[in-house]
């Protein structure tokens, strides 16, 4: 609990939504700049073409056109490719295959929607016009969609120089053990899943706001960006816009990530170009339409999977072989996502001696795939927790049962998939689950439904996953090209109040707040005098930016360390200030005494000292309270936890409701429970919208069926329940503040409750995600064939 | 996105008539809905310029009729490709027969379509009713224009 | 450019559109009001959602001309005439209603008709199926259910 009403543990009420309930936020598009133009894109039709020719000429003399530009005038200006960041290594030592990727193509396009020109305009309008007038003649190629067709010898190549279109074929684990576990296996239970693929959707479409100033030859960015720090880094190193001292990039409020803002886009780079070629500032904001065929989608799996168990369901070994989906071209960070952050996984809640996987990345005509919220860990858990469900129904043991015998229960825990677990009390959180779903009224529930036609059915998700990513040195050993700790800059006003500066971006997490409850519990400071600064490179001087649920564990612990810093030397000051020794100094609830008197000084007192400095001379103590700090975490941290989902599905209809849900999650330390109940749901509605409604559907041809919000499902107010959310708490010893972190859980827990809820109801296993009504139907047609009337 | 779609349509002159008339550009031109430009470059080539609406897309596709499998009086096939700009694309054929019936022609038509771009990603619902749409419109003209002789 | 007029929050605006400009073009760009937003371009988000007369309506599917001579309040209206936050702000806040924030705008106005229609009184159910005009990545819809009933609430008797 907390020690004060806005502390670490008290559910403060937000210091950022005042400007968002008055429609006061500032997002990127809402940003103008004087002189400002609009980019309007010219995008393929086509999933996989040939340019021959772009002919600009009658678009060019449209009204309001600055000026247009092509993929070709990019290559002589020699703005660079995008690329992605994480090197993976085949079984067989070879580098990963990474295609060129540039900002607008020149010579070849590989999905619907990548860009060829663009148009720079007064208005967007104007730009659209002049947009239908640019002729592009294109030599149409046979496109491949399917990620399990994409090796086959007659598949079309994609990147002359990718052969099979195959990016790596990586493997992980022991091979040998895990096929002599199975060969030992009394049963073995086999399945065949496809991860759906995922339209992120952040309510707020990627915009993209460049303005040059001749003067000074410095070039700003707003956009839309989980991570401006590594943005500029790549802008500036790899991309070769600018030197990275003459770049800035700021990230304003940013309306939702899910993981789709961590990369880097074309049209940021475009604008950058575009803006120091017309010497006026260019403004792109992405139209829904867009952000369907550009946002680089999620997950896109598909996977064969075993589960070897002996005689009395201990789990033996695991095997699963994947292929990966990454679209026409790699994205910044699409490497990691179906390798490290997701065979490391597979491991799960449970002891599992031997575990091998491999995963084939393969290039489609389809857009790039990368992280989405839970990122190659939704992928895991649904792979484990479906093979666990369907062991146990297999075997003919209750899934709980077979979970608890599996359980991992001493730590540390070293996986075979790398992984070493820290902590955690998994029976903890599945006993708590267990109560508040009450599980044990479930059979005279189930009995109930059926009276009224209905299947009710119970699915379990017993998830983990490694977040507050993550220690530098481990991330560099598996092939990140950055290191993954983060920065914080603590600076005492000389009236005592304070700014932290912070590598983390938030984009609805709420870190204005909670950030601020840390400042104020450890410097005893009232929250209001507390500002939390973050999102602009000018003012920040580098960061990591917020993704993996990292801001908590690494962001907050920087925070820490610097705030240690600002105690050590306020105590220097205060030292000066009471005319004491400084060893003799205490300091709490922002006060300084020194030990065994009653003399003391206010914070506030020892911050204007510190800026005055009156009472010491700069050769004893610098004048100033300014701290920073990096901090790389020591390992991952393991948020784990129980999710139940009750479904109820009309045996006519297939339609399927979610009766109940319930998620306990063990996030470590909370810092605001409201806020964490909040991701939760976030995150469990997510993943219950894969699960059951979502999915990106390409045709054969490589166009985009699911193209907007009225073929592309997302859910609703009324395709949810209201969640019961517990906690249990297990402190993570990986960072002072023993923080997990709690931003995918849901996600990552909920797709495999679901689906293990509605095979329960429905007697069968033979169901994909998204779990709509008709597929759902189906399953119950193809388990059950009526007879006929 | 692909769609395909057959159907019939009872006329009332000889096959040759009908053959012919489907071999004239100005009939064709009078009977093709959102027609604005049709211009035989050769006996089996033209060029075309047509204004469709699926949807919330509306766009003037510029493009190529080619006609093949010339069979007179059975029949031949027609096929195209539009280019909408930013709309995106539609490309297609359909294979005509022609058969004596009822002392008129009965024309088969067996038509199939593909889409792209826009078109496909907000149009795709409501592509099969437009293209049904289209077709119909194409033949009650066409009958219509026979008629009339 | 056709001129067009209108009130919006209680003042006398006018300007010069094109034809096609859409009212929440009108808001954004030359009114500068860019607390209403635009979530997607097929009608279906409610990122957009303010009130024409009194109604909620979604301002990318008005063009700007059509709302000539209308009463029109966004998000930057609502607060109460004395600088206090509307009742339905507050509860958002108070019951953690938003997160990126980038649909609430939305939502709070789409929320106040969901009231103007039901009542004070509003059961979960029907707040979720008079909702689904509204999208919202962020939240799973929880607490805002709970921030429109806690809002409706507040509203008896609070001057609106």
């Amino acid at each position: 609990m907390s020690s004060t009403a806005t502390g670490i543990g008290a559910p403060v009420r937000r210091k950022e939504d005042f400007r968002f309930i008055t429609g006061h936020g500032q997002y990127t598009d809402d940003v103008v700049r004087p002189g400002e133009t609009k980019a309007v894109f010219v995008r393929s039709p086509h999933a996989h073409a040939k340019i021959k020719n772009i002919d600009v000429s009658a678009a060019k003399k449209m009204p309001g056109v600055v000026d247009i530009l092509t993929g070709a005038q990019l290559a002589t200006d020699k703005i660079g490719n995008l690329i992605c960041g994480w090197m993976i290594h085949s079984k067989d030592g070879t580098p990963m295959k990474m295609s060129a990727h540039p900002a607008l193509a020149a010579s070849k396009v590989n999905c619907v929607g990548d860009a060829v020109a663009v148009v720079i305009a007064e208005t967007t309008a104007q730009g659209k016009d002049a947009a239908e007038k640019v002729i592009v003649d294109y030599e149409v190629l046979k496109a491949v969609i399917d990620p399990a067709k994409a090796q086959a010898k007659d598949a079309p190549q994609i990147h002359a120089d990718i052969p099979n279109n195959t990016i790596y074929q990586w493997h992980l684990g022991d091979a040998k053990a895990v096929a002599a576990a199975f060969a030992a296996a009394k049963h073995v239970t086999k399945i065949d899943l496809v991860n759906n693929r995922l339209s992120p959707n952040a309510m707020e479409p990627r915009a993209a706001l460049a303005e040059y100033d001749e003067g000074t030859d410095n070039l700003t960015l707003w956009n839309t960006s989980q991570n401006p720090h590594v943005a500029r880094l790549v802008i500036a190193a790899f991309v070769g816009m600018a030197p990275e001292h003459k770049l800035r990039v700021i990230a304003p409020d940013v309306g939702g990530g899910f993981g789709s803002k961590i990369f880097i886009y074309p049209e940021e780079v475009v604008c950058l170009w575009a803006a120091r070629k017309v010497k006026r500032p260019v403004k792109w904001t992405s139209d829904r339409s867009e952000a369907f065929l550009t946002d680089a989608h999620g997950r896109d799996h598909v996977t064969h999977a075993e589960l070897a168990l002996d005689a009395n369901g201990k789990i033996l070994a695991l095997r699963a072989k994947t292929i990966a989906n990454l679209g026409a071209y790699m994205s910044t960070f699409s490497s990691s996502v179906p390798t490290y952050l997701y065979a490391t996984l597979l491991s799960g809640q449970y002891n599992i001696p031997s575990i091998y996987c491999e995963v084939d990345a393969v290039y489609t005509n389809t857009a790039p795939v990368d992280a989405y919220r839970g990122a190659g860990r939704p992928e895991a858990t649904f792979v484990i927790e479906r093979l666990v469900e369907v062991s146990a129904r297999q075997l003919g043991l209750d899934p709980v049962d077979l979970r608890r015998r599996n359980f991992i229960t001493a730590f540390p825990h070293q996986t075979p998939v790398i992984m070493a677990y820290d902590a955690g009390d998994y029976n903890a959180s599945l006993k708590k689950a267990l109560e508040i779903a009450d599980v044990k009224g479930f059979g005279k529930r189930k009995r109930e439904a059926a009276r009224h036609g209905k299947l009710r059915g119970i699915g379990y998700s017993t998830y983990i996953e490694a977040c507050g990513i993550a220690p530098s040195q481990a991330v560099g050993s598996l092939g990140a090209g950055v290191g993954l700790w983060e920065s914080a800059e603590v600076r005492v006003n000389p009236t005592g109040s304070v700014e932290v500066l912070t590598g983390c971006h938030a984009h609805g997490q709420g870190h204005e707040t909670t950030f601020a409850q840390l400042v104020s519990e450890r410097l005893g400071i009232p929250f209001e005098n507390v500002s939390i600064v973050h999102g602009d490179t000018d003012k920040v001087q580098f960061g990591m930016g917020t993704y993996g649920s990292r801001s908590g564990a690494v962001g907050m612990s920087a925070i820490v360390k610097a705030l240690d810093k600002i105690e050590a030397k306020a105590k220097k000051v205060a030292a000066y200030v009471l005319e004491a020794a400084e060893g003799d100094i205490e300091f709490k609830d922002g006060k300084f005494t020194v030990a065994g008197t009653d003399k003391s000084a206010a914070w506030g007192d020892v911050a204007l000292n510190a800026y005055i400095a009156h009472k010491f001379v700069g050769a004893d103590l610098e004048p100033g309270l300014k701290e920073t700090s990096f901090y790389d975490p020591t390992n991952f941290t393991f948020p784990a936890g129980c999710h139940i989902c009750e479904v109820e599905v009309d045996i006519e209809t297939g339609k399927t409701e979610i009766v109940n849900w319930t998620a306990v999650d063990d996030f470590g330390t909370i810092i605001n429970p409201m806020i964490v109940e909040g991701q939760v749901h976030g995150g469990i509605a997510q993943g219950v919208g894969q699960a059951m409604m979502e999915g990106v559907v390409y045709s054969a041809e490589g166009q985009l069926v699911s193209g907007s919000f009225m073929d592309y499902t997302m859910p609703r107010a009324h395709d949810l329940p209201s969640f019961h959310v517990g906690l249990t708490e297990t402190k993570s010893p990986s960072n002072p503040l023993g923080i997990k972190g709690c931003g995918e859980a849901g996600a990552i827990a909920s797709p495999a409750a679901v689906i293990n809820a509605i095979t329960d109801a429905i007697g069968s296993e033979d169901l994909a995600m998204p779990a709509t009504a008709n597929a759902v139907w189906s399953a119950l047609q193809r388990a059950t064939p009526r007879q006929a009337a | 996105m692909a769609m395909t779609m057959t159907g019939e349509v009872q006329l009332p002159a000889s096959r040759e008539v009908v053959y012919a008339k489907l071999n004239d550009a100005e009939v064709l031109k009078a009977c093709i809905p959102g027609c604005e430009e049709l211009i035989k470059s050769s006996d089996t080539e033209m060029s075309a310029v047509a204004v469709t609406k699926i949807g919330p897309v509306k766009a003037r596709f510029k493009g190529k009729v080619h006609l093949t499998d010339l069979d007179p009086p059975n029949g031949y096939r027609i096929s195209g490709e539009g280019d909408g700009g930013v709309a995106g694309f539609a490309k297609g054929g359909a294979t005509v027969a022609l058969t004596e019936k009822d002392g008129g022609t009965l024309l088969t038509y067996n038509v199939e379509a593909q889409i792209g771009g826009k078109l496909a990603q907000l149009g795709q619902r409501l592509v099969n009713g437009a293209a049904k749409k289209v077709a119909d419109d194409f033949f009650k003209n066409f009958q219509a224009h026979i008629a009339a002789g | 450019m056709p001129a067009v007029s209108m009130t919006v929050n209680g003042k006398a605006v006018s300007g010069n559109v094109e034809e096609r400009t859409l009212l929440v073009q009108f808001l954004r760009e030359q009114l500068r009001l860019t607390g209403t937003h635009v979530g997607c371009d097929t009608s279906q988000c409610g990122a957009c959602v303010i009130h024409l007369d009194g109604v909620s309506a979604k301002s990318c599917t008005l063009l700007a001309l059509q709302c000539e001579g209308a009463n029109i309040t966004t998000i930057e209206g609502v607060a109460l005439s004395d600088g206090k936050l509307h009742p339905m702000q507050e509860a958002f806040r108070e019951h953690h209603g938003l997160q990126c924030g980038y649909c609430t705008p939305g939502m709070i106005m789409a929320a106040l008709d969901i009231v103007r229609r039901n009542g004070n009184d509003l059961d979960e159910h029907t707040i979720r199926e008079q909702l689904d005009g509204n999208i919202c990545r962020c939240t799973g819809y929880h607490n805002i259910v709970k921030a429109i009933a806690a809002g409706a609430k507040n509203m008896k008797g609070a001057a609106a």
